[in-house]
């Protein structure tokens, strides 16, 4: 029928032309052809291959599959293969390398390298329809120069984790990580962010930049606690186990480890620091010069819905930046402070963000571990 | 008299012979006993019979394309060790060979090179010529481990065979590969064998090298490494490592029992 | 190589023969495996040694020949401090385990028994096993609310609140299963050299009028000397760069060079250079042990018969 065909093509040169605008380069197609939406489903049907995601391991076809479903249902020719990234260094490595993913997932920490180091571009959150559920101070966090580099998913933060029928903290603060009564029952993360904590201790005012006298004093502090340490994990379930068999008592945690630790029956309780807990969140980001810029953003897309969220909650002990989902665990709802929107910025948490000289934290911190 | 032992030495040494084999075995002995155990924390007391994890592991996809995996690149690479181990050792008994303590001091080399600092090295070449990390890189890191230990059991049997039997063979008329072929082949092959199975089993085991450039794939080693970080898999680990050291232990006996008795059969043992 | 003393093949064999015994194979068949080792081993390390003076850089920005990561490797005491402690790590376990070997080839060597293969096979096995299964097994053994504690425990050796918490995540827990692991393998180059001892020099001490004691201070320990430097350096090399058993039972005290090796290529931030220069000052103290002591080494120390 000549209205229903008129309808279709309506509908498909609005979707369409909402794409072809997101399009960064390729406007040659559109110029000469007869119909917006036959232009618009030529060019859509240039994306064409399987999306290259770069994501932490869990998240991909070994276990993440719940995440990404919806896309898959959508875009089954065009279904995700993944590539693993170790943490965001190891990204950078294997990008520099010649990996060529579409897109991969750094922590905020790294918006603004990542995004002033040619190697991204901005996401169009017009494409994405569940980008009005997410967070908002989320959003603004993953924004550099007023565009959206990072598109946040999910989160969670860093405090303490201690058992309360074994350990009497004499504060609420991060020193409790560095207490001499406890000898041989603390663990550390294997993370510069053990840097900021000292910082933050030590009362820093940025402890995301410290001078260079603050860092020897950060780095100071920290091998003077070291033989305090039992283990520095880097897995959470390493932490798991070493609470578990109570060979630790005291760590440096999220809060889904308080969850887990809850689960086996342990005492447990998760502290908020009084000079601040850090607030970390995931952000997607876009390869500059990929050639799956929309199936990116459906793939992101999948990603931010509130049944997605939900899932990752409730599997994962993460928060999710989708505030509409809900995780069936109260105590999960409790430790997220998931009804408080702001719980990931000041005044209750300090989000992390750029570390201007990383490369020296990071040595500072290797040097720590060496010595 | 015995000029190397009075009796109280004797009675001595195999104390601590005994208790030494004691102490060997015994983890290996805890890890059996642990992995019928009902519980997940390997502690005391115990908690009871199951079967349980070998079930667990047996149902186990990961863990079994891992497996597939490490058998697959220890199948090659061994293969590979082998091939370019019986050209060495060949080359250096059975010709003149000029700089031949150079020579073999490189093909003996990767014996000292610490794993770290090889890993690392391939991971660098791999990167720097743009070849992928897969099966394949981990298998050339192999065979370059396992090449040296090819070489040191090929060559004693080599210098052990009778040249004179494959002069034998350019006597009365075969080509080089011919004699090879038939004369000094079947002499070697036990300890051809013996070296695959070294290879096999140094590949099948190795985790540094593999850890740096296997890429995406899971080899045996490196699923055993993460999962020795999950609680709620170590009863699992535990069963399939009580699987693999017995079998490695009947095949390394097997191996030995078998390759002496062959070599006894062929009746080329000096003295 | 004539064949001597015979009645030789009808004279138009000879000058097929002497063909035949041109060399053209030798380089065919070496070639093939030194390629390999050159490709493979040589030019990967050379690499490294390349990164190490940022000579060559994966990573964009300015590169070019430097010393600088030289001089901070050399100058802040941290790296070498670290290469210190695992040299005294290694040493310590090296020397009791090749002590404690000693007897054990000594036993199987000359003791006479009968079923000495079989034996050092059964004491051999375990190191033909998987490696990471028996770190495992100790991991299992070390713990808070492993082996040895539960036992103590129920036992009441101990109370439960008070578990000998060294055992795990120590420098001691590294040692200990570093030694466990290469014990079996070390006995073996003894073995080899023990039993190539001629017993007829033993015998002639005694006729002499020395004692056991004496006859195997001056006969015996110094005849194995190559075989126990042999294994001595089998197992101090490979514990040098160890990082695998660290990670796994050293917690922060038992961080060994080879850990800070991975961690500069793997964790934070990538720092190659730093990394390969560790790497390549580990593999430059490696290469002028082995050459020093290869000269006190022959093959034969290696093989088993």
């Amino acid at each position: 029928m000549p209205e229903e065909k008129d309808l279709l093509e309506r509908r498909l040169s609005r979707e369409d032309l909402l794409r072809l605008a997101a399009v960064t380069g390729g406007a040659g197609l559109v110029a000469g052809r007869t119909g917006l939406a036959r232009a618009a489903s030529a060019h859509l049907a240039k994306e064409t291959g399987r999306l290259q995601v770069l994501d932490w391991a869990g998240y991909g076809n070994d276990g993440g599959q719940s995440m990404f479903a919806q896309y898959v249902k959508t875009h089954p020719q065009n279904k995700p293969r993944f590539t693993y990234m170790g943490n965001e260094a190891d990204a950078l490595a294997k990008i520099h390398a010649g990996l060529k993913p579409d897109l991969f997932r750094p922590y905020v920490g790294w918006v603004k390298y990542f995004a002033t180091s040619g190697l991204v571009q901005p996401w169009d959150p017009a494409l994405i329809s569940n980008f009005k559920h997410l967070n908002p101070y989320m959003v603004k966090a993953g924004q550099y120069g007023g565009k959206q580099y990072g598109i946040p998913d999910d989160w969670g933060f860093d405090a303490i984790l201690y058992r309360s029928d074994k350990v009497k903290p004499k504060a609420k603060s991060w020193g409790l990580l560095f207490d001499e009564r406890y000898k041989g029952k603390i663990a550390w993360y294997d993370d510069i962010t053990m840097i900021q904590a000292a910082g933050l201790y030590l009362g820093f005012k940025n402890t995301w930049n410290q001078t260079d006298d603050q860092l020897k004093q950060s780095q100071k502090l920290l091998i003077s606690k070291k033989h305090l340490v039992r283990k520095i994990w880097s897995s959470e379930t390493d932490l798991w186990q070493l609470f578990g068999s109570s060979d630790v008592w005291i760590a440096y945690a999220w809060p889904n480890d308080w969850v887990q630790m809850k689960k086996k029956g342990l005492k447990v309780v998760y502290m908020r620091p009084k000079e601040k807990p850090i607030a970390w969140v995931g952000m997607f980001m876009l390869l500059k010069g990929t050639s799956r810029p929309q199936l990116a953003h459906a793939y992101v897309d999948a990603w931010s819905s509130a049944k997605s969220a939900k899932w990752l909650e409730d599997n994962y002990g993460y928060g999710h930046a989708n505030t509409i989902a809900r995780p069936s665990s109260s105590d999960l709802l409790r430790a997220l402070q998931l009804t408080n929107l702001r719980a990931v910025t000041e005044p209750n948490a300090y989000m992390d963000r750029d570390i201007p000289r990383r490369a020296l934290y990071a040595k500072t911190w290797e040097q720590v571990k060496a010595s | 008299m015995d000029v190397a032992l009075s009796r109280n030495g004797r009675i001595a040494l195999r104390a601590l012979f005994v208790l030494v084999v004691l102490f060997l075995y015994l983890p290996i002995v805890i890890l059996l006993i642990f992995s019928f155990n009902n519980s997940e924390l390997p502690s005391f007391p115990l908690s009871g019979f199951t079967l349980h994890w070998y079930h667990q592991f047996l149902t186990n996809g990961d863990l079994r394309g891992a497996l597939q995996t490490s058998a697959i690149i220890a199948a090659i690479s061994s293969v590979g060790a082998v091939v370019l181990g019986v050209l060495a050792s060949v080359a250096l008994t059975r010709r003149r060979v000029r700089g031949r303590a150079a020579v073999s001091a490189l093909l003996l080399s990767p014996l000292v090179i610490p794993y770290v600092v090889f890993g690392i090295s391939l991971l660098l070449l791999f990167h720097t010529v743009g070849i992928p990390r897969s099966i394949l890189t981990v298998v050339i890191g192999h065979i370059v481990i396992s090449l040296p230990y090819t070489i040191l059991v090929l060559v004693p049997r080599l210098e052990q065979i009778d040249v004179s039997l494959e002069e034998a063979g350019y006597d009365l008329g075969a080509s080089r590969l011919r004699t090879f072929r038939s004369i000094t082949l079947p002499l070697i092959l036990p300890a051809v064998v013996s070296a695959f199975l070294i290879a096999f089993t140094t590949s099948f085991d190795e985790y540094a090298v593999a850890s740096f450039v296997v890429g995406t794939r899971t080899t045996f080693p490196i699923y055993l490494y993460s999962a020795l970080r999950f609680p709620n898999q170590l009863p699992q680990v535990i069963a399939v490592a009580v699987v693999v050291i017995s079998l490695s232990l009947v095949v390394v006996v097997a191996a030995e029992v078998g390759r002496r008795v062959a070599e006894r059969r062929l009746g080329t043992l000096e003295s | 190589m004539a064949v001597e003393g015979e009645a030789g093949p009808p004279p138009a064999r000879l000058p097929r023969r002497r063909r035949l015994r041109l060399d053209l194979t030798t380089p065919t068949l070496l070639g093939v495996p030194v390629a390999w080792l050159v490709v493979f081993f040589l030019v990967p390390i050379a690499i490294v040694a390349a990164y190490s003076f940022d000579v060559y850089s994966l990573f964009p920005g300015k590169h070019g020949f430097t010393l600088a990561a030289w001089r901070e490797f050399l100058h802040s005491s941290v790296y070498l401090e670290l290469f210190w402690k695992s040299v005294k790590m290694s040493l310590i376990v090296s020397a009791i385990i090749v002590v404690l070997a000693y007897p054990l080839a000594y036993y199987l060597a000359l003791s006479g028994t009968k079923r000495k293969y079989v034996l050092l096979l059964v004491l051999i096995a375990p190191f033909l096993t998987s490696y990471l299964l028996r770190v495992l097994a100790w991991k299992v053994i070390l713990g808070d609310q492993g082996v040895i504690n539960t036992f103590l425990f129920w036992t009441g050796l101990r109370s439960a609140d008070h578990p000998i918490s060294q055992l795990l995540y120590s420098r001691f827990a590294v040692m200990l299963v570093l030694g466990y692991v290469w014990l079996p393998f070390v006995a073996l180059p003894i073995f080899v050299s023990l039993e190539s001892l001629d017993r007829r020099l033993l015998e002639a001490a005694s006729d002499l009028g020395a004692s056991r004691l004496q006859a195997f201070r001056r006969v015996t320990l110094p005849l194995s000397l190559p075989g126990i430097m042999a294994a001595f350096l089998f197992v101090f090399i490979p514990t040098l760069g160890e990082f695998v058993t660290p990670s796994l039972v050293g917690g922060p005290s038992g961080y060994m060079y080879g850990n800070q090796i991975v961690d500069l290529f793997g964790t934070g931030f990538p720092d190659w250079e730093t990394g390969s220069v560790l790497a390549i000052f580990l593999f430059g103290v490696v290469t002028v042990l082995t050459v020093v002591f290869a000269r006190f080494l022959q093959p034969r120390q290696v093989t088993a018969g």
